[in-house]
């Protein structure tokens, strides 16, 4: 009942109807049991069949013998024998997620007076940079938390820690600010300083040394005024939690000139220095063991270099060696007891880290060490272990489903949680249905009844656009695909005056259609029939 | 990893009758690699023993036939005829025919250097150092090595007045870049005077002050003010309790490493090609009471070579390059000669990572031109270069009691017929022409097994597929970098430098 009256609202609001926004934000109980089911609740730790109670967002119980509550929806995985068991997992943990943090310039492509363009440790990822695109695609791939990044600048600002869930920051920050990011490899634009590596370095020295110093003159001048007070230096009190150690200096390294040299500049004890690294650390382990940094490794390894005529060979031996010894990197970070935790940086699909990840594993990485460098280890320096990382009561309700095993090439991921709310995740195959034209469906809500919408679609089956109409409001799908016989169709809320996203998946037979929907305030069924085709359209 | 035994006196026979004959024993594999992370570290043999070889001393011993070099822990522990080779193990090495000088010193040099060479923004850029970007995968220290270079000066640009701090490197061939710093070596920073920093070859919308060589020598004095000041201003803070709440200057690295200049505590070494201005300068330093170390390029050093003596300055030239820009017309061969006469302490460089494994060959020049004795015209290259950056007391001679830096030369060494044998840097042999011929036939079998296993795993194994689609182009250097040994990050670097030379 309440979903279908906040689907209404949502609605209603796109036609300009009074609604009390604190309706929409309601909280929706949510009690679930997945049951009959293999559980991996931390690296190394497996209950082989078990249930997980998930109540309003927690885990509430997990164990081979749980009571399931009343009041649960019970989600049963029982597979025959000769299938792969069913597996839940810990919901990964991505700790290096950036996001765009470009500046406005200026007309004159000037940085703010009293600043310099590179220099922004006051700067905060704030909600408008929500990665939407990404964060869907990080959740396709399992991740169920985030660490967000500014990814502009020497100084770059201070991240935040969130769950991957719908609904922007305000559903889904964990821990705000978070971490002080920085890097040596952007420049200034305009044949502004710095212009090179050496001079990055400088300027960045002279920061650090300009932060510490105005923290000690602005004690001074507190202590004794009778003095003249020390000029302002906007921006690099953010740095004194950084220089204290109470958050974390994470800083990108380019290549191991680079991470050698970071450690080297940043050789304050008090500082908690964390490396983001580049997959070639396997050239300099015993420089790095010395430093025994956490690194936060990508997976990105080559492909194997294109050498297959006389023309082709001109590929160097170094690129040659990298791809073949790449994947041995994380095994021997490992080997050499440098800490480190995974990321999918890099890669341009996050789902892509798995086939990474089999190759590692076929390289001798120990399965446990690479759940535990996606889950329970980036959990512990996030300081979240006691709610994120593992299945276990009283955690956050991050988990995901995988038919089979998580560390093979392409994982079965068919369920993603996060915070209690569950995300299927489509597995896309090739079209063998057009579905364009205009469609008259119903979407059924419960008690609340019925509603009707028109949704048109036109393109290609493999590049679709779209358009939905409801109640006299029309938005634009911002992503269509066609997998098998299914149409899935994403929208932004906010083209109809609420928030999340609505998502429609549509079965297609001729010109028949049936499904389900849903969005940050429920699901729904879909059904209806194509009235039009494009061509009949331009007939009209 | 490596076999290390004793080997016997003989097992180099025969090589003083023939040249380009390999001259490692044949029991030490040690074998290096072209990349350098890859390449393990030579052995460093507790005592080196090479007999009855020239020996040039690079000292007021002169060049001594038939010699005996012991080298022991990595330092030259005696020079002499008939040396005893001490007990436990000692290699030892026929140097009969043989030629052993100092490792050669390159006092200009950019070879090894990452994200660029100059930062040109500002006019003074004395907070920047060149220690923070040293480049030891750069494949010119292992190039270099084989023309017998065992440590550079690699400097700044010189596109500002005042340029970056300079960091002098030894040639440790696989070394992470902290451990190529050379230890305890003095600290310097470049400057520049003329063209570059007054920006006469730039194409800029916005120029900067100065635009004038006047101008240049007043923005430096300028600065030498501020520094003044601002050390001043670090003095008058009292230390300890009194100086707790008293609000201490900014901190400003770029006036702190001037202020170290005219306390004596930084070298100068002045990019500069006119006498005019190199009086200029001097004349400058004479005023805040400190001494230009060396002059960089310094084309019209001759002109001014009694007062470069007065003042106490090196002049650090090229021998034969000039006329490549207005400022460079007046440049000439007998420049060395001429400023060594006049009691200049005079040095050859590269300035050009090809020209650095050649330097012998700019020594032999200075000979050609002016009639250099043949040992000077070395010492320009090794013990007068080494004085020049400070370091004397440890390279560039061989002496008891300095660094095992040295080069094998299979014959004279200012003969273009001549090559490197072996090169030692801290008593360890880091580039020998048999583990180099080793290296190449390991690298073109490891690039075939690469190449086999990368076809596999495209599945192309067997084909030879007709795909035309492997033309170079502009967006894929692949085949020049390939055929010129340079990574991209060099070409890039190269491309910078000919942009605005140095």
């Amino acid at each position: 009942m309440r979903f279908a009256t906040v689907l209404l609202a949502t609605f209603m609001l796109a036609t300009g109807l009074p609604v009390q926004s604190s309706e929409l934000r309601q909280p929706v109980p949510g009690v679930h049991a997945l049951t009959d089911v293999r559980i991996v609740t931390g690296p190394g730790e497996v209950i082989d069949n078990g249930t997980v109670v998930i109540r309003d967002g927690v885990i509430a119980a997990v164990g081979a013998d749980v009571a399931i509550p009343p009041d649960a929806r019970i989600h049963t995985f029982e597979q025959d024998e000769d299938q792969d068991p069913v597996t839940l997992y810990p919901g990964l943990i991505e700790p290096y997620l950036s996001v765009d943090s470009e500046p406005d310039e200026d007309e004159n492509g000037q940085p703010p007076p009293g600043r310099h363009e590179l220099l922004r440790p006051d700067f905060a990822v704030d909600a408008g940079l929500w990665p939407q695109d990404r964060v869907q695609a990080l959740r396709q791939a399992g991740f169920t938390t985030a660490v967000l990044a500014p990814d502009h600048g020497l100084l770059r600002g201070q991240g935040k820690i969130v769950n991957l869930g719908e609904g922007g920051a305000a559903n889904n920050v964990l821990i705000a600010p978070f971490g002080q990011f920085a890097s040596f490899a952007d420049r200034a634009g305009n044949r502004r300083f710095p212009g090179s590596l050496m001079g990055a370095v400088a300027l960045m020295r002279q920061t650090l040394d300009d932060a510490r110093w105005q923290h000690q003159a602005r004690r001074a001048w507190q202590e004794n005024p009778a003095q003249p007070r020390p000029e302002w230096l906007e921006g690099l009190d953010a740095l004194d939690p950084v220089m204290e150690g109470q958050t974390p200096l994470v800083f990108v390294s380019e290549d191991n000139h680079d991470s050698l040299r970071i450690a080297e500049f940043v050789s304050d004890e008090s500082v908690d220095l964390v490396l983001v690294g580049h997959g070639k650390e396997y050239q300099r382990l015993d420089a790095l063991a010395e430093l025994s940094l956490l690194h936060i490794l990508p997976v990105d390894f080559p492909e194997a270099p294109e050498v297959k005529d006389e023309d082709d060979r001109n590929v160097s031996l170094s690129e040659l060696r990298h791809w073949d010894r790449a994947p041995d990197n994380p095994r021997l970070m490992n080997e050499a007891g440098i800490p480190f935790l995974l990321t999918t940086h890099e890669l341009s699909n996050p789902s892509a880290i798995f086939a990474g990840l089999a190759r590692a594993v076929e390289r001798g990485l120990d399965p446990d060490v690479a759940l535990a460098a996606l889950t329970t280890g980036p959990a512990r320096w996030l300081g979240l272990d006691d709610r994120a990382g593992q299945i276990r009561t009283g955690a956050m309700a991050n988990l995901l489903v995988v038919n089979g095993d998580l560390f093979t090439e392409g994982p079965g991921i068919a369920q993603v949680w996060v915070d209690g709310n569950r995300f299927v995740v489509e597995a896309i195959e090739p079209p063998t249905v057009d579905p364009a034209g205009t469609w008259e469906v119903t979407l059924g809500m419960g008690e609340m009844g019925d509603m009707d919408a028109r949704i048109v679609l036109s393109g290609p089956p493999t590049s679709m656009t779209g358009t939905m109409e409801v109640m006299g409001t029309e938005a634009s799908f911002d992503e269509v695909r066609v997998s098998g016989e299914r149409v899935i169709a994403r929208l932004d809320a906010a083209r109809l005056g609420g928030s999340g996203t609505i998502t429609v998946r549509l079965e297609i037979d001729g010109d028949r259609a049936r499904g389900t929907g849903s969005g940050p305030f429920g699901e729904f069924t879909v059904r209806g029939r194509r009235t039009a085709t494009p061509d009949e359209e331009e007939g009209q | 990893m490596m076999r290390f035994v004793k080997t016997a006196t003989g097992t180099l026979a025969g090589l003083a009758l023939v040249s380009g004959l390999a001259l490692a024993d044949s029991n030490d594999q040690w074998t290096p690699d072209i990349e350098a992370w890859n390449s393990p570290p030579p052995p460093a043999p507790a005592a080196v023993l090479v007999r009855d070889a020239t020996v040039w001393t690079g000292t007021e011993d002169g060049i001594r036939e038939s010699t005996d070099l012991l080298v022991r822990n990595g330092r030259i522990d005696r020079i002499g005829s008939g040396l005893s080779a001490p007990g436990g193990e000692v290699l030892e090495i026929d140097g009969s025919g043989l030629h052993i000088t100092p490792g050669i010193i390159d006092g200009h040099s950019h070879a090894a250097m990452l994200g660029g060479v100059n930062e040109m923004t500002r006019i003074s850029t004395a907070d920047v150092r060149v220690r923070d970007v040293i480049d030891s995968e750069s494949v010119h220290i292992y190039r270099q090595l084989a023309g017998g270079v065992t440590t550079v000066n690699l400097l700044h640009g010189s596109a500002n007045a005042i340029g970056g701090q300079n960091a002098i490197i030894k040639f440790r061939w696989g070394e992470p870049p902290e451990a190529l710093l050379f230890e305890g070596a003095p600290e310097g920073i470049k400057f520049a005077l003329g063209e570059n920093p007054k920006q006469s070859n730039w194409d800029v919308d916005e120029p900067r002050y100065p635009q004038t060589r006047h101008g240049v020598e007043q923005i430096i004095r300028e600065k030498f003010q501020q520094a003044e000041e601002y050390r001043r201003a670090l003095d008058e803070m009292p230390s300890g309790r009194a100086g707790r709440d008293r609000v201490a200057p900014r901190p400003d690295h770029e006036l702190a490493a001037i202020a170290e200049i005219l306390r004596g505590e930084r070298d100068v070494h002045a990019h500069a090609y006119r006498a005019d201005e190199m009086l200029a300068l001097m004349r400058l330093a004479e005023q805040f009471d400190f001494t230009i170390k060396t002059f960089q390029h310094v084309l019209e050093g001759y002109k001014i070579a009694p007062q470069m003596a007065e003042h106490g300055a090196g002049g650090s030239t090229f021998i034969d390059w000039w006329g490549f820009k207005y400022e460079a017309i007046d440049g000439i061969g007998y420049n060395p000669a001429l400023m060594h006469e006049a009691g200049v302490l005079t040095a050859l460089h590269s300035d050009n990572p090809e020209l650095a494994r050649r330097m012998n060959l700019e020594a032999a020049k200075a000979v050609r031109y002016g009639g250099v004795d043949e040992h000077d015209a070395l010492k320009m290259i090794t013990a007068w270069a080494a004085d020049q950056l400070g370091i004397g007391d440890r390279v560039g001679r061989l002496k008891e009691g300095l660094d095992a830096d040295f080069v094998i030369w299979n014959g004279h060494p200012l003969s273009v017929q001549s090559k490197v044998e072996q090169t030692w840097v801290d008593g360890r042999r880091y580039f020998d022409r048999a583990a180099d011929e080793r290296m190449n036939e390991n690298l073109e079998a490891e690039r075939a097994d690469l190449i086999a296993r990368a076809l596999d795993d495209n599945g192309d194994g067997a084909e030879n597929g007709n795909d035309n689609n492997n033309e170079d182009t502009d967006e894929s250097p692949g085949l020049a970098t390939h055929l010129l040994g340079y990574s991209r990050s060099e070409l890039d670097h190269d491309h910078f430098c000919i942009l605005h030379e140095h």
